[in-house]
């Protein structure tokens, strides 16, 4: 078991390049003026053009930069030839032995250099070198944290006793497998990133773990006859989970260091899938106390139940927002199943996909990007679009059956 | 030392040949008579292992038939063990599952011995942590129902499945009805 976990931890080392190598060689950052306001309910696309010079890894990097950008929805990349750009990306990349990327950000209108920097790093991350220049990119324009080096995990159909979970970068590429054992289900992002915590079925029992994703090493967290099932952590680090163990599926907290689990819910329905606010005030779940799943709300101890779901008799899989203001869910239409969106107050209700059966939403750290998977295509898969549904589309391949996308949060 | 290392060796081979239809005109005492001419004490020896041979091929034997009686409870079983099927998002037992049930709590009654685990399984639409719930509960409403008919709790145990282990993979209804089953195993 230890040479195992010493084998995926050079994997690990390999997939999560703590820091590119990154030796400025120059930096001028001449800067206070925000070109994107992303909190502006019209937000204008703001013209771009990129150039690269040097070997192939050139055209590589600035494919994926390009990627990056246009898929937030905020930049329109226009040929460099001809007038239009409002700023410009000039890319110079030598690749003997390891990467040097050289670039630079212009201001066209006002005329000049906004900065300029240099990466370096082994060949084999190239794409976190691309993935961090599109940050400060995006970082520079709109003065938030891009999610370009952020990850998503995922569930991933081995066997009918196995269900692995995966680890990929956000546009669904450098796919690692994390765990390899049982049957996976419910998973989440610790907060600080290092750590997840999900639930697995190993010899007819659903047990709760923790897995390091630093030592590469996992930990049982929770363990008792019936379901056990994971949600996700609090910013003070209690954990939320479903558990059956006095009969009926109820919800519990408890803090990661043993205490013991406070049962936060006495209904005779199925209680399940509960998830904290990002403040950790509130916890979402699912319940059928009402004859049908939906979704309620209650405050994280357990008081102040209200239901926050009422169309449809199939409404599942409660995801916060990163501001705490919007939940995505999953319901059921026409037998179909589709991810809808509402506000935390009930109101703003909204269907963002319409083709195939869609599930397990969850957020971008950002809150600018949804996760989810679907069957559109015949397989299932692993989609990510804007939150307003648009510009969906599948990251993972098509000889994969995915599902159950979680986002992680910023790395530190 | 020697000595006896040959003669059971010997042994062995008289073992083995045991398995083959013996020689017109021999019998197993004739080869044991043949291997040890001489000595007394190997005599001993050999007739010693000759019989802890025989215990050992005999507790074989009956272990062997134990385990082809178990396998044919097993088997009989089987025909006994039907699936149960369930309502979409339902746990309730349905009328047309009463008659299967009742035929598996009057088997279980008979069969002292056995022990079951009964499987809760869900049809793919709705999430997967919801049919864990839901598979549990139609699990445990079948556990409860041969409880309610004289079979004892402690030979029974639960386990959910959800919509992780379908036996039909087409998205119509005949197929999703297979699949919202409880199913049992012989523990």
């Amino acid at each position: 078991m230890k040479m195992k976990f010493k084998i995926q931890n050079s994997k690990f080392k390999k997939f999560f390049p703590l820091l590119v190598a990154c030796h400025l060689l120059l930096v001028t950052v001449s800067n206070a003026k925000v070109y994107i306001d992303i909190t502006s309910p019209a937000v204008r696309k703001l013209p771009i053009s990129i150039t690269s010079e040097g070997p192939s890894a050139a055209k590589e990097i600035e494919g994926i930069i390009r990627n990056d950008l246009e898929s937030t929805g905020l930049f329109s990349f226009v040929s460099p030839d001809v007038p239009g750009a409002e700023m410009t990306v000039q890319l110079k990349v030598d690749a003997v032995e390891e990467i040097k990327a050289l670039w630079s950000l212009n201001d066209l209108i006002e005329n000049r250099e906004i900065i300029m920097k240099q990466y370096s790093a082994p060949p084999k991350n190239i794409r976190t070198i691309a993935h961090q220049i599109s940050n400060d990119i995006y970082k520079i324009v709109t003065e938030k944290e891009g999610v370009f080096r952020t990850k998503i995990t995922y569930l991933s159909y081995a066997s009918p006793d196995n269900k692995e979970l995966h680890l990929t970068d956000w546009d669904g590429h450098n796919g690692i497998k994390v765990i390899p054992l049982g049957l996976t289900s419910s998973h989440s992002w610790h907060h600080d990133s290092r750590f997840l915590i999900y639930s697995s079925e190993r010899y007819r029992g659903w047990k709760i773990y923790l897995f390091d994703l630093g030592e590469f090493r996992e930990k049982l967290l929770f363990s008792s006859k019936g379901l056990n099932l994971a949600g996700n952590a609090s910013p003070s680090g209690d954990v939320t989970f479903s558990s059956s163990q006095d009969g009926n599926s109820e919800i519990y907290v408890m803090d990661t260091s043993g205490g013991k689990p406070r049962k936060l819910t006495a209904s005779f329905g199925i209680d399940v899938s509960p998830s904290f606010s990002p403040d950790g005030m509130n916890i979402a779940f699912v319940s059928d106390r009402g004859g049908t799943p939906q979704i309620y709300l209650m405050d994280s101890n357990g008081r102040g139940i209200r239901r926050l779901t009422f169309e449809g008799s199939y409404n599942t899989s409660p995801a916060w927002s990163p501001d705490g203001k919007w939940l995505a869910y999953v319901g059921q239409r026409s037998g179909k199943n589709q991810i809808f969106v509402i506000q935390f107050d009930g109101t703003g209700q909204r269907q963002i996909t319409f083709s195939g059966n869609n599930e397990g939403p969850s957020f971008s750290p950002d809150g600018l990007f949804l996760a989810f998977d679907s069957d559109r295509d015949g397989s299932r898969g692993i989609y990510i679009m804007r939150v307003n549904g648009e510009d969906q589309r599948r990251i993972t391949p098509k000889n994969i059956k995915a599902m159950s996308p979680k986002w992680s949060p910023f790395f530190k | 030392m020697k000595k006896i290392l040959i003669v059971l060796l010997m042994v062995l081979t008289v073992g083995c040949a045991k398995k083959l239809p013996p020689p017109a005109g021999t019998t197993p005492g004739e080869t044991k008579e043949s291997v040890t001419p001489d000595s007394r004490a190997a005599k001993e020896t050999v007739k010693e292992s000759i019989e802890q041979r025989e215990a050992k091929l005999h507790e074989e034997a009956k272990l062997r038939e134990e385990a082809k009686r178990r396998e044919e409870a097993t088997e009989a079983a089987r025909s006994v063990l039907k699936d149960v099927l369930f309502d979409y998002d339902k746990y309730d037992i349905r009328e047309d599952a009463r008659p299967t049930l009742d035929t598996i709590a009057a088997y279980m009654k008979k069969n002292e011995a056995l022990s079951l685990v009964v499987e809760g399984h869900c049809d793919e639409r709705g999430t997967n942590e919801y049919n864990l719930a839901l598979g549990e509960r139609r699990a445990k409403a079948v556990r409860d129902y041969l409880s309610s008919l004289g079979v004892p709790s402690s030979r029974m145990s639960t386990v959910t499945y959800g919509e992780e282990k379908p036996i039909c993979t087409e998205q119509d209804e005949t197929c999703r009805q297979k699949n919202r089953r409880a199913h049992f195993t012989v523990q």
